[in-house]
């Protein structure tokens, strides 16, 4: 019986198929404006999380700076000492803490024969320990990791072509770096880089194309006269903190703010008083961005539930139409024995009807709706890295959403047909009869 | 039911208010109707006899009297009730034939059927030899409006067969046909009857008296018969 009914609203649609047609496009519109926001909200926020995973999700960048919100890092102190390292170390929510010297490098030689040098323009290293490389999540794809107080390094693959791809470096080469102060560095590659700069945008602009350890590659002293004796103490100007797990970086990011700003940190006496402890972490950076986009999904779902809100006005406002329009064919099929509640659902059926294939279509239309919006965004992409940069947004369709979407349609059909089809099943056979 | 009653009515009265003005459509109106009867119904316009046929069809109440259709009292009957006395033991014609314009002649005449549960194989059948009874097996798939009025007329009258009701009621079959087209419809009814059919035919067309077996006249809600 429901399967008949439901046929003949199926029937009475394709009777009008331009009417059909027109409704559905307003539901159409609405769910495939839901579908393209979620799914191109769901794929920027992957990008995001995935590209701008500069380090380890339970890593942070400490260093000084301007406390702001954003907090603004600068790179002209260097406060950090051992002593602090240490202290952090065995702070309860910190797991692991990596100084990062930067050696800035003029250029980088190898030395084919006695008297034969190539070189090529240096770029930095990063004179830090081992643990730097979990913390930025770098991998080794052959040797092993530098050893502290060896003439030691690891280097990206990008760095090994530096000669030219015929001749990249190779274990176990030597080269010769020299520093900005002139001191030549004899260094020995004991490991080869996944690159990961290219993905990364801090990565890309931070170019940790090669790491080392502190001795013998970093000499940073910064005077002391506590005591009025003058000590010279190897500092720092930021460290890589990782925390314990995900849940408590915000625990170790306050406990490594109290320690700093407390009178036991060495960074506090060494410090300019006009800048602030700043803790960077990668959470952070990326709940910055999410609010962002946050701000936005929300601005375009408000639009896009209007829009179904109107679709939906468009449904009841054409069923109300019909109904008026079939009264008399309303009155026949009561007078042949349709009971009232068969009226309710022919009618209700057909505004359902409209719902599901409207949400349907809108899920189809926003799916390539959101791969093209996806386009422009790599495309926009492209243009801001100047090729540089080679991120692309992956499309990731957010499956819940087109269930949601499809629910959402029929939700909508439903709550627009209710009306129309009560008015249907409360006529009167005699005076529907009659109507003309 | 037993001596071939099939409707029954005592003092129907039916009164229309508007506002403060009450009409009178029907005024202590006593019939019978029984088996076989081709019964005319005759009136000017206003006289009642559209009241008096909604309310025998259930379509309507009336606001006195009782009205006993084959023992059920429809005067005291749910929405639900009258929907099904009108579905399984009713069938309608009328004069704007009121086909449903969206489905073909064959669902059409389905239509009862499935409005009474018939399975949908069982409903399709019965549809088509309705239609061939009437002469349209061939127009079966057609929409309503690619039919001319008399075979229109001709499907309604099918789907008003579907069910195999126990009276027929058509109110003023012929109203919209030409004379010819009206004289077939008329005679389809006759046919009908002499099957056995009881019918109750609505109009103030005074030749289609010759078809009827009882002429019952109606003025100012109150019915006569001439014996």
């Amino acid at each position: 019986m429901m399967k008949d009914i439901f046929l003949m609203g199926l029937d009475a649609l394709r009777s009008h198929k331009i009417r059909t047609l027109l409704t559905l496009m307003g539901i159409i519109i609405g769910i495939s404006s839901v579908i393209m926001v979620s799914t191109a909200g769901t794929s920027v926020q992957s990008f995001v999380e995935e590209k701008w995973n500069i380090f380890d999700p339970t890593g942070m960048v400490v260093g000084t700076g301007v406390a702001t919100d954003p907090p603004k890092l600068s790179f002209n102190q260097v406060v950090f000492t051992n002593n602090d390292i240490q202290k952090i170390q065995n702070l309860p929510h910190v797991k692991d803490a990596a100084p990062v010297g930067i050696v800035v490098i003029r250029k980088i030689s190898v030395r084919d024969s006695f008297l034969k040098w190539r070189s090529a323009p240096g770029s930095t290293l990063y004179a830090s320990s081992s643990i730097l490389l979990d913390v930025l999540n770098l991998k080794l794809i052959s040797g092993r990791i530098f050893q502290e107080g060896k003439n030691e390094v690891v280097i990206t693959e990008s760095t090994a072509l530096i000669f030219g791809k015929d001749k990249p470096l190779k274990l176990n080469d030597f080269i010769y770096l020299s520093r900005i102060d002139g001191r030549l560095l004899k260094a020995q590659i004991v490991g080869i880089l996944k690159e990961a700069g290219d993905e990364s945008i801090i990565n890309q602009f931070m170019s940790a194309s090669i790491i080392g350890p502190v001795d013998p590659y970093y000499s940073n002293y910064i005077g002391s006269n506590a005591g009025g004796i003058l000590h010279r103490v190897t500092a720092y100007g930021l460290l890589y903190v990782t925390a314990t797990d995900k849940n408590n970086v915000e625990n170790a990011r306050n406990e490594i703010i109290d320690y700093l700003n407390s009178g036991i940190s060495d960074a506090k006496k060494y410090k300019d008083t006009r800048y602030d402890f700043v803790v960077i972490t990668q959470e952070y950076i990326i709940s910055k961005i999410e609010q962002v986009m946050g701000v936005i999904n929300m601005l375009i779902t408000v639009i896009a539930l209007i829009s179904l809100g109107v679709g939906g006005i468009g449904i009841a406002n054409i069923m109300f139409a019909t109904v008026t329009e079939r009264t008399r064919e309303i009155g026949t099929m009561m007078a042949i024995g349709a009971k009232r509640r068969y009226i309710l659902q022919l009618f209700l059926y057909q505004s359902i009807v409209i719902g599901l294939i409207g949400g349907l279509l809108g899920c189809i239309l926003g799916a390539s709706g959101s791969a093209f919006v996806v386009q422009v965004l790599n495309n926009y992409l492209q243009e801001l890295g100047g090729g540089g940069f080679a991120g692309t947004i992956t499309l990731i369709y957010p499956l819940e959403w087109f269930g949601i979407s499809v629910v959402f349609g029929i939700v909508v059909g439903i709550a627009a047909g209710v009306l129309p089809a009560r008015k249907a099943a409360k006529m009167d056979p005699v005076v529907a009869l009659r109507y003309s | 039911m037993s001596n071939g009653l099939i409707i029954e009515t005592n003092s129907l009265t039916k009164i229309y208010k508007t506002g403060k003005v009450e009409f009178k459509a029907l005024d202590n109106v006593s019939l019978k109707i029984k088996k076989g009867d081709f019964i005319a119904l005759m009136g000017p316009s206003g006289s009642g006899k559209s009241t008096l046929m909604n309310i025998l069809g259930g379509l309507d109440r009336p606001t006195s009297g009782n009205i006993i259709f084959e023992g059920q009292n429809l005067a005291i009957s749910s929405d639900n009730q009258l929907a099904e006395i009108r579905n399984r033991k009713i069938g309608f014609v009328f004069q704007t034939f009121n086909l449903v314009p969206s489905i073909s002649a064959l669902k059409n005449v389905a239509l009862p059927m499935t409005f009474g549960g018939v399975p949908k194989s069982s409903r399709d059948t019965t549809a088509l030899d309705m239609l061939r009874k009437m002469g349209l097996e061939n127009w079966a798939r057609n929409l309503p409006s690619e039919l001319s009025g008399g075979q229109q007329q001709r499907v309604a009258i099918a789907r008003a067969l579907a069910n195999n009701p126990s009276v027929i009621l058509a109110d003023e079959p012929t109203g919209n046909l030409d004379s010819a087209t009206g004289v077939q419809v008329m005679e389809v009814l006759s046919k009908i009857n002499k099957e056995g059919k009881t019918i109750l035919l609505v109009t103030h067309d005074s030749s289609l008296k010759k078809y009827a077996n009882r002429i019952i006249t109606m003025k100012d809600g109150v019915i006569s018969e001439r014996k």
